[in-house]
């Protein structure tokens, strides 16, 4: 599998043989690429094929029944239709919240521009547990949020254990994300195209919704499709935030695999969750060139 | 544009949407000092009392110093494994190298909690459930593509007549790469430990499905503790889990500039 | 003085062939970036390698410092065969371009590198190094790092780098480029001095004729991978073997011409002589500008001399260069450019003026049409 490239250096193919060392160097990392990726993923697949016996056995024989179950079963197509639902909807939001700060960011220059990004940075290196929990107390029955909405007049809605907890946690958690894609597909948005729009008398809205918007399209698919498959395949905020009573992809794939102990239906629901993704991907692909072409 | 009003709208939505995304980890903090029994903001007193608690508490602690080692091993073996790794994918651009590459990173495009299955499953058959063996490899296959791709651009970013001049100065191959190649990639090999160290000591996911009553991280414990009584003690411990990483962080900074490592 | 001894222990001196390459080639994939070169460079000889980028050169200094593997083909460095020999073991001095100076060391660690890998002793290596950095009068930054120093600086550490371990051959490739006008004069000199010096052979890859014909003792012209002429300095300006070496070193008026029944050539209506006869029916005539003399009086160009060739012309544009003046004629049609140092020039001439082109027959190169 291994050649040299025409630029070695004389003595290199035959004094160390560079074949032979390349595989030597390679073959840590191909050993637990091996281990912990490709031969448990096949598994898994293959185990999506596979029947659980009562008690957490797993049949040898090979069948569909997972598949045709799930897609018999209403319970299922009900929590897989919820999951993309709920999905787009964070997306949604977490775009909405994501693009003004974005923008601000994209026109910001020197150190307040890095200070900030290094603020949008640092909610990513900070675990999605502690996360989670601060939403906890901030959406508590009565915490801050609920506080603040009572002192308004108003009767504060059910925030926790309840779909409305998943999303705005979930949202908040993918901003980042959804900020920097935002900020890579911004390259091309050029300040002085604003202006010229604006001194050619377009209003700062026909501005946005002409110019801006447009040019930022390719920023926001990538940012959609990456909030998509990271809301899809999200446990911990749905898990904790959800107490038990949001039903999502997930959370399901972990109920069956550590609590139900029925393997090869949470492997079918993972090979699910993977089809999603593929078809988020080509959904993706399909929307990137309508808008370059 | 400053006395533009827009631009002043634009300010006061840009605040209060860093507010929103910055709000659950700033809360953290004073959450960590309060007095109270229970989860209760703002607090009605301030205490020490779940600092005291943290380090009264056995099963929080010994996962720490578990998570701490765990973070260090799995470092220290991802530098060992992705280095030579890099250099024969980078230097000796062997055929089908790309692939290789987009194989070994390939791990990090699976959702986590579909690789922790995965994982579960092989790992079960091979007895290293609940194994410190085995939470290395599941938090390997994690940490090495991002070791790999650090290290991989840093070589790249390296300007290759240092080597050949050092190799026409009479250095032998292994004498180039130790005294010539591993000095100048100094700056990537320390993004690539930090980076190793945080996802290993935060991950939680693949962890979950990996770790047993005898064997538990810092992160899986406190899942496990919010999931039953989200008290302050979780606080506390949050708040040293968000020093850990700010440590880490500022060493990075120190050696390379922050956004430089991940604004890639 | 380092190479003293090396080049009185032999029985070779200057003159013999040293380094010599024997039909090499490289090819990448199906490509040939170098086709069968054949060049002996002599002991103690700077030679460059000229050509503009993708000529070969480049390729050529790495093949000679084993950098890269060639198809096919010999190199031998007195005698001994070192094609297949790794870099490392080559002893050979390579200055870089980019000066390619390791960042993490300081200036003395950097030049030391190459005594260290042949495991001097400690005082060995400090008093080597100490003579290295004074040759190139650099003593003073020994303890500064490679980025503290200015681009000639970082060059001349490069230098002494490379020297320092008693090469058997000197490499440079385009060691000036990266430097500004003034210093690379400066350095042009002390790179010519310090070769001489030693004596040692050195071959230099450039792509600036200036460089080329002020300090070296040959020049390799090289096009495509071929090499066009190798010569010295005065034979590769006074006596081009191709057009392309008659238009890349110098420059040229280049225009075409037939040739007539008695061996002379006719541009237009005129008709000139040159020292070389004609191969072809249709030529390619060039002369270099300041080689052309202008007289402004004469009335016609009938005293065609034996020695001289005369066309009338007329004046299109004059272009002011400082040092120097070009008049750019309209010679039956093609253009002709002739230069004049400044201070002859003191009466104004002006767009239409006639005049007469001269310039003697040795002067007149002629090429096949299609060469």
């Amino acid at each position: 599998m291994t050649t040299a490239t025409f630029d070695m250096p004389v003595g290199a193919q035959k004094s160390f043989g560079t074949a032979g060392v390349a595989v030597a160097l390679l073959l840590p990392i191909a050993l637990v690429n091996a281990i912990g990726f490709i031969l448990p993923v096949l598994n898994l697949a293959r185990m999506s094929f596979n029947e659980a016996l009562p008690g957490g056995g797993i049949a040898e024989a090979l069948t569909a029944a997972n598949w045709t179950g799930l897609l018999h079963d209403s319970f299922y197509i009900e929590l897989i239709t919820n999951s993309i639902v709920v999905s787009l909807g964070i997306t949604l939001a977490t775009l909405l919240v994501s693009y003004p700060i974005a923008l601000y960011l994209h026109r910001a220059s020197g150190a307040w521009r890095t200070f900030l990004t290094v603020l949008v940075i640092s909610p990513l290196l900070t675990s999605a547990v502690v996360r989670t929990y601060g939403w906890i107390a901030l959406l508590a029955e009565q915490g801050p949020v609920a506080n603040v909405i009572a002192s308004m007049g108003f009767q504060p809605p059910r925030m926790m254990f309840n779909t409305t907890g998943v999303v705005i946690g979930l949202t908040e958690i993918l901003m980042p994300y959804m900020i920097l894609s935002l900020m890579a597909g911004f390259g091309r948005l050029d300040p002085k195209v604003e202006e010229a729009a604006r001194t050619l008398g377009a209003t700062p809205f026909r501005t946005f919704w002409r110019v801006i918007l447009p040019l930022t399209l390719p920023g926001i698919a990538l940012g959609c499709l990456l909030c998509f498959v990271l809301a899809i395949s999200s446990f911990i905020t749905p898990k904790l935030m959800g107490g038990g009573r949001v039903f999502l992809l997930a959370t399901e794939i972990y109920d069956q695999a550590i609590v139900t102990l029925n393997w090869p239906l949470a492997a079918t629901l993972s090979m699910l969750v993977l089809i999603i993704f593929g078809a988020a991907l080509a959904v993706y692909s399909r929307i990137l060139r309508m808008i370059e072409g | 544009m400053e006395e533009n009003p827009t631009s002043w709208f634009m300010r006061v939505t840009v605040t209060i949407l860093f507010l929103f995304l910055l709000a659950p980890v700033l809360l953290v903090f004073p959450i960590s000092f309060s007095g109270d029994q229970i989860l209760a903001f703002p607090p009605s007193s301030w205490s020490l009392q779940w600092y005291e608690a943290l380090l009264g508490n056995t099963v929080m602690m010994s996962a720490f110093l578990t998570s701490l080692g765990l973070a260090t091993v799995v470092t220290v073996l991802s530098l060992i494994i992705a280095i030579p790794a890099s250099y024969a994918i980078v230097r000796l651009k062997v055929t089908g190298s790309e692939f290789l590459f987009n194989l070994f990173t390939a791990p990090l495009l699976l959702p986590t909690i579909v690789l922790g299955l995965a994982i579960l499953i092989i790992f079960a058959s091979m007895g290293l459930l609940a194994t410190f063996t085995g939470l290395v490899i599941g938090h390997l296959v994690i940490t090495l593509p991002y070791a790999l791709r650090v290290l991989s651009v840093s070589l790249g970013n390296l300007n290759l007549a240092c080597e050949e001049a050092a190799a026409s100065l009479g250095a032998k191959p292994l004498a180039v790469f130790g005294k010539v190649t591993l000095p100048m990639m100094a700056p990537g090999i320390v993004a690539a430990t930090a980076l190793c160290f945080l996802v290993s000591f935060d991950e939680v996911v693949i962890t979950l499905f990996l770790t047993g009553p005898r064997m538990t991280t810092l992160p899986v414990e406190l899942f496990h503790h919010v999931e039953s009584q989200a008290d302050p003690l979780v606080a506390s411990v949050s708040v040293l889990l968000i020093l850990m990483t700010l440590a880490v962080v500022m060493i990075v900074d120190r050696t390379m500039g922050l956004t430089k490592a991940f604004m890639k | 003085m380092m190479h003293q001894t090396i080049k009185r222990d032999g029985v070779e001196t200057i003159g013999d062939p040293y380094l010599c390459l024997e039909g090499m080639n490289k090819k990448y994939g199906l490509v040939e970036v170098i086709s069968n070169l054949n060049l002996a460079v002599r002991k103690g000889e700077l030679i460059a390698l000229l050509g503009p980028s993708g000529c070969g050169k480049t390729t050529t200094l790495r093949m000679i410092a084993g950098l890269i593997a060639p198809t096919a083909g010999r190199i031998t460095v007195g005698g001994r065969d070192v094609t297949q020999i790794a870099p490392h073991g080559r002893d050979m001095g390579l200055v870089f371009q980019s000066y390619a100076l390791f960042p993490h060391m300081t200036v003395a660690k950097n030049v030391a590198f190459g005594l260290e890998m042949r495991g001097l002793s400690r005082a060995d290596i400090a008093n080597k190094v100490a003579k290295a950095l004074g040759m190139v009068q650099l003593e003073h930054l020994a303890e500064r790092k490679p980025r503290e120093l200015s681009g000639g600086q970082q060059q001349r550490v490069a230098l002494a780098r490379a020297l320092v371990i008693e090469p058997s051959i000197l490499l440079l490739d385009e060691p000036l480029s990266n430097l500004d006008a003034k210093l690379r004069d400066e350095m042009r000199t002390q790179i010519r001095d310090i070769q001489q010096q030693l004596g040692i052979t050195t071959v230099f890859v450039t792509h600036d004729q200036v460089e080329a014909l002020s300090m070296c003792d040959r020049i390799v012209v090289m096009k495509g991978g071929l090499i066009e002429q190798v010569g010295t300095p005065h034979e590769i300006y006074e006596r081009p073997a191709t057009p392309f070496v008659a238009s890349f070193v110098g420059r040229t008026n280049r225009v075409k011409g037939k040739r007539t029944a008695d061996g002379c050539i006719r541009i237009g209506s005129s008709m000139i002589r040159s020292a070389r006869p004609a191969v072809q029916d249709d030529v390619m005539v060039m002369v270099r500008p300041h080689r052309i003399h202008i007289d402004w009086n004469a009335a016609s160009t009938e005293q065609q001399g034996e020695t001289a060739n005369r066309m009338a012309a007329v004046l299109s544009r004059i272009t002011f260069v400082g040092d120097v003046i070009q008049y750019h004629f309209d010679v039956g049609g093609s253009e002709f450019i002739v230069e004049e140092s400044t201070k002859k020039s003191q009466v104004s001439r002006d767009q239409g003026d006639k005049a007469v082109l001269s310039w003697s027959v040795e002067d007149t190169l002629v090429f096949g049409a299609d060469q």
